[in-house]
């Protein structure tokens, strides 16, 4: 793997845990808030308000490395972004929209909480819930055109043919997988927290019937991811290539090259997703009177099941991107060699991603990247510390 | 002439007024990014020292203002960036080849920001005022760190390094000698295979060698019809360059792309002068990035003033707090738009007179066709002083300029290379406006040290912000509006640049209602969330 290539890895990986999580909280907020209201329950506000905390700390870090991926990807593969940003602007587009006004709706619900009226306060709640489902509806349309070129039109111009571009065999599959695996993660991740909180300090009855809550629509949400999982390995079967590299060491394979192998990862995932279900069963089958996950034990089971989630999004995220390395496109070594030109020379070399920008391959700029993002993680990691475990004096 | 109809004629209309309120959108916000860390950072230091609170609740005040308008100014700068990559993709790819240095800094730079800024605002009850003062000025740095960076890469595009331009003092224009002219470092093995004396019969100064290149002064027309092709994939037998290639070695070039024989001739130049480097060496930088600075403090300061002469007008509570805060955005306003108006602001100007003669051209209007305003009012002179320290200085004519200057033979496909005259309004407009806020904060100062009530100045006072965002939108669209056609000035015209795909009027049409929309949110947030409680006393 280039140096590069890591970098992009790395701000990705962050920005995608962030981004899931993030999804599951924007969801879930507003009907914890909904709820508070009509109950007048102040323990059940006072959850989600923190929660909410939690979620712009987690936002602000996805955008943060959001960012970073997008600019390191026009420094190292200018050609590409070129490439991209000539056809993609319908799904980049509604991503974008959707970023601005999820941004906007955090701002104004956080600020609004208590200082606006209700039923605004709950509509801008409702902006913040659907924007987190329509940002990666353009980013997993743009991801399904990375696996396979449906609707691209290259006679004068390139083009895009945005409904036959939606009628991508992938990209349903990988949106839904996406966002129930973004939910059952997130509820993972708050029954976390609960229990971190648990055990520094104990829990009151709002968190305790969260935290079971939680625990239970995790389970849902593992239980749904598997038949979307299949549904997605069953579509790509139109990118034969990515499936050979993932699958051929496991005994399945298509009509197309093997490039590389990536089944252990694909191992590596499926271990996590059967220990997080693993866990969820232990924690939520009652063994005799005792409830495991009212224990220190069962605390601890579900901190491991929050952060196995984590290590899943990121390897199934790894997964998806390395099983098509080193083509943007996954099909494109099926393809670019039967296009015309001057697309083919074009789009040869702007797919792959061994071909990193010349004046982009500086070890010294590699260094200082390495040195930059570690101290600015270190700086992240002391600022959240300072801000939201740190007493006040 | 229609001004506007002449503005518009430049191709991809409507995504220039797309990208302007995009981007004005996020300019509008990023002001206050500049300016609000600077302005606690002050208070926090004036209250160390004098242990008055007035000055802790303005820092406070300012760090929550900073909070919200920091988030929304994250989003909008998301926006901006993917708007580029998907409204001018191509001038996003050659930025992100042979200019990314800066943009790739600016990543270190928002993280320092963002969590300096959030640790000042959602750490505040945990930190000391040290502590404070440490923060604000690490999270000033982030934001001016941040800012230059951004600047560079626009600098470039208003004067590239290596731009020679097409008018002296001593000649005038020089159009005919090819001129204006892109110093460029050709690889010697293409030097070879290109016939000299052609190349020298079209405009090109052959300066010697440099580095392992060959220096030349490319003529930008020419620089521009290979910027076309290369991004449209003409192969070499589909170029101009057909005609300087020497014909024994014109064979094996002809299935070569354009895109590669100038990538070729970019990488190697930029190499030369130091990718690292090579933003920050436009000769407009230095006044570019002190200019974007000076708006931006100019706007910040007449806000506080206007916002604590709104709170004592309609509290009618005179309190040590609204005062000292009033005084010190007046002081801070005043400050802010002499050193813009005078020292900046001269120095961007003599920087754009040397090295955008077109754009002074049409700033000053020096058009038969359009009512020049400096004639008007009988300052022609004085603008001479002022631009060249010369009354009798030559000003460089509009309708001198030929309108074909930018392109060869017809490519890029730009019917009229001269910038829009219209910018003369705008930017007189903005000199006159930028004029009475100067004088409405030198007039209020020296009343307040009068201690001599304000009167109706605190009414105009109120409504400076708005004034002052509109004198900060002025400028800033003089200096893009006043490049066009081109993208990046003598290099690559706003059609090259622009998307092959672009997307209809309706749907831009929606995503500029949902820009305003966000800017209306933006604008009702403050007033509910910092205004209205302020007027109530609670804060």
């Amino acid at each position: 793997m280039s140096t590069p290539v890591f970098f992009i890895s790395l701000v990705l990986g962050v920005h995608i845990v962030a981004v899931n999580i993030g999804i599951a909280l924007a969801t879930i907020i507003p009907f914890l808030k909904r709820k508070a209201d009509i109950t007048k329950n102040e323990g059940l506000e006072s959850v989600s308000h923190s929660l909410f905390r939690i979620y712009a700390g987690t936002y602000a870090l996805a955008g943060v490395m959001g960012t970073a991926f997008t600019v390191f990807l026009l420094s190292f593969y200018p050609e590409f972004i070129g490439v991209a940003g000539n056809i993609t602007l319908v799904p980049f587009g509604i991503s974008i929209i959707s970023i601005l006004l999820h941004f906007f709706a955090i701002v104004a619900y956080w600020y609004g909480w208590n200082n606006f009226s209700p039923r605004l306060h709950q509509a801008i709640g409702w902006l913040l819930m659907i924007t987190a489902y329509t940002i990666p509806l353009g980013f997993r349309a743009v991801f399904a055109f990375l696996n396979t070129p449906y609707g691209l039109i290259l006679k004068e111009k390139p083009m895009l043919d945005i409904i036959r571009a939606l009628l991508n065999p992938t990209f349903l599959p990988l949106y839904l997988k996406s966002i129930v695996g973004a939910i059952t993660a997130g509820f993972l991740f708050i029954a976390g927290v609960i229990s971190f909180k648990a055990m520094k300090s104990g829990q009151n009855n709002v968190e305790r019937d969260l935290y079971i809550s939680s625990l239970r629509y995790a389970s849902i949400g593992l239980f749904a991811m598997m038949f979307l999982g299949p549904w997605y390995t069953l579509a790509l079967v139109n990118v034969p290539v990515k499936f050979n590299n993932i699958f051929s060491s496991l005994g399945a394979s298509l009509q197309a090259p093997t490039l590389s192998n990536y089944s252990w990862l694909f191992v590596v995932k499926m271990i996590l997703v059967i220990l997080q279900g693993i866990l969820l069963i232990k924690l939520l089958i009652p063994a005799g009177q005792n409830h495991f996950y009212d224990t220190p034990s069962g605390y601890r089971a579900s901190i491991l099941a929050a952060v196995l989630a984590a290590l899943t999004i990121l390897t199934g995220e790894y997964l998806n991107a390395f099983s098509q390395y080193p083509f943007f496109v996954a099909n494109a070594p099926l393809i670019v060699d039967k296009l015309p030109e001057p697309y083919k020379t074009i789009l040869g070399r702007a797919l792959n991603m061994e071909n990193i920008s010349l004046l982009a391959q500086d070890p010294l700029l590699y260094a200082v990247t390495l040195v930059g993002i570690f101290l600015l993680l270190l700086a992240a990691g002391y600022m959240i510390y300072f801000v939201f475990l740190k007493k006040e004096k | 002439m229609d001004l506007l109809s002449q503005w518009l004629s430049y191709p991809a209309a409507i995504d220039r007024i797309l990208s302007i309120i995009g981007i004005e959108l996020h300019w509008i916000i990023l002001q206050y990014v500049l300016g609000l860390p600077l302005v606690i950072l002050i208070a926090l230091l004036i209250h160390k020292v004098s242990k008055n609170n007035s000055w802790l609740k303005l820092a406070r005040a300012s760090s929550k203002a900073l909070g919200i308008i920091f988030a929304v100014g994250a989003a909008s700068g998301t926006a901006s960036e993917f708007g580029l990559v998907v409204i001018w993709p191509n001038v996003l790819e050659a930025a992100g080849r042979y200019i990314y240095f800066p943009l790739y800094m600016e990543i270190f730079a928002f993280l320092i920001e963002i969590i300096f800024i959030y640790l000042l605002i959602f750490g505040w009850n945990k930190l000391s005022v040290n502590g404070k003062i440490v923060v604000a000025f690490l999270a000033l740095f982030g934001a001016w760190f941040s800012a230059s960076m951004i600047v560079s890469v626009n600098s470039y595009m208003v004067a590239p390094t290596g731009i020679a331009p097409a008018f002296s003092q001593q000649s005038g224009w020089l159009y005919d000698k090819g001129f204006p002219k892109v110093l460029l470092i050709v690889p010697k093995d293409m030097v070879n295979a290109l016939d000299i004396v052609k190349l020298q019969s079209l405009g090109m100064d052959i300066i010697g060698p440099m580095g392992e290149g060959v220096a030349v002064y490319m003529p930008s027309k020419v620089v521009a019809r290979l910027a076309a092709e290369a991004w449209s994939g003409k192969t070499i037998q589909e170029s101009v360059l057909t005609a300087v290639i020497k014909p024994e070695v014109l064979p094996g070039l002809n299935k070569v792309l354009v895109k590669d024989l100038v990538d070729a001739i970019l990488v190697k130049t930029v190499r030369t002068v130091g990718y690292t480097s090579v933003a920050f060496q436009s000769p407009v930088y230095l006044g570019s990035i002190l200019h974007a600075f000076g708006a931006a403090l100019v706007v910040t300061g007449f806000t506080i003033s206007g916002a604590y002469a709104l709170l004592l007008m309609l509290t009618k509570r005179n309190s040590e707090y609204y005062r000292n805060c009033l005084k010190f955005g007046i002081l801070f306003s005043l400050v802010a738009i002499a050193v813009q108006g005078t020292l900046i602001g001269h120095m961007i100007g003599e920087e754009i007179a040397t090295y955008n003669p077109e754009k002074l051209a049409a700033m000053e209007g020096t058009s038969n066709s359009v009512i020049n305003i400096p004639r008007a009012l009988g300052i022609e002179g004085l603008m001479k002083i002022i631009i060249y320290g010369n009354p009798n200085a030559n000003l460089p004519d509009y309708d001198s300029i030929p309108a074909d200057y930018c392109s060869l033979s017809g490519i890029p496909a730009i019917s009229d290379c001269r910038p829009p005259i219209i910018i003369h309004y705008i930017y007189y407009l903005k000199i006159g406006i930028s004029i009475l806020l100067g004088l409405i904060a030198l007039v209020s100062v020296v009343l307040i040290y009068m201690k001599r009530n304000l009167g109706f100045l605190l009414y105009l006072i109120a409504i400076s912000p708005v004034v002052a965002q509109l004198v900060s939108f002025l400028g800033w669209g003089t200096r893009e509006m006043g490049r066009k056609p081109w993208t990046i000035y003598g290099i690559m015209t706003v059609d090259v640049a622009h998307t092959a795909n672009p997307a209809s009027p309706a749907g831009y049409a929606i995503i500029a209602t949902i820009f305003i929309g966000i800017l209306i949110g933006l604008i009702y947030s403050i007033y509910r969330l910092l205004f209205i409680p302020s007027v109530r006393g609670e804060e």
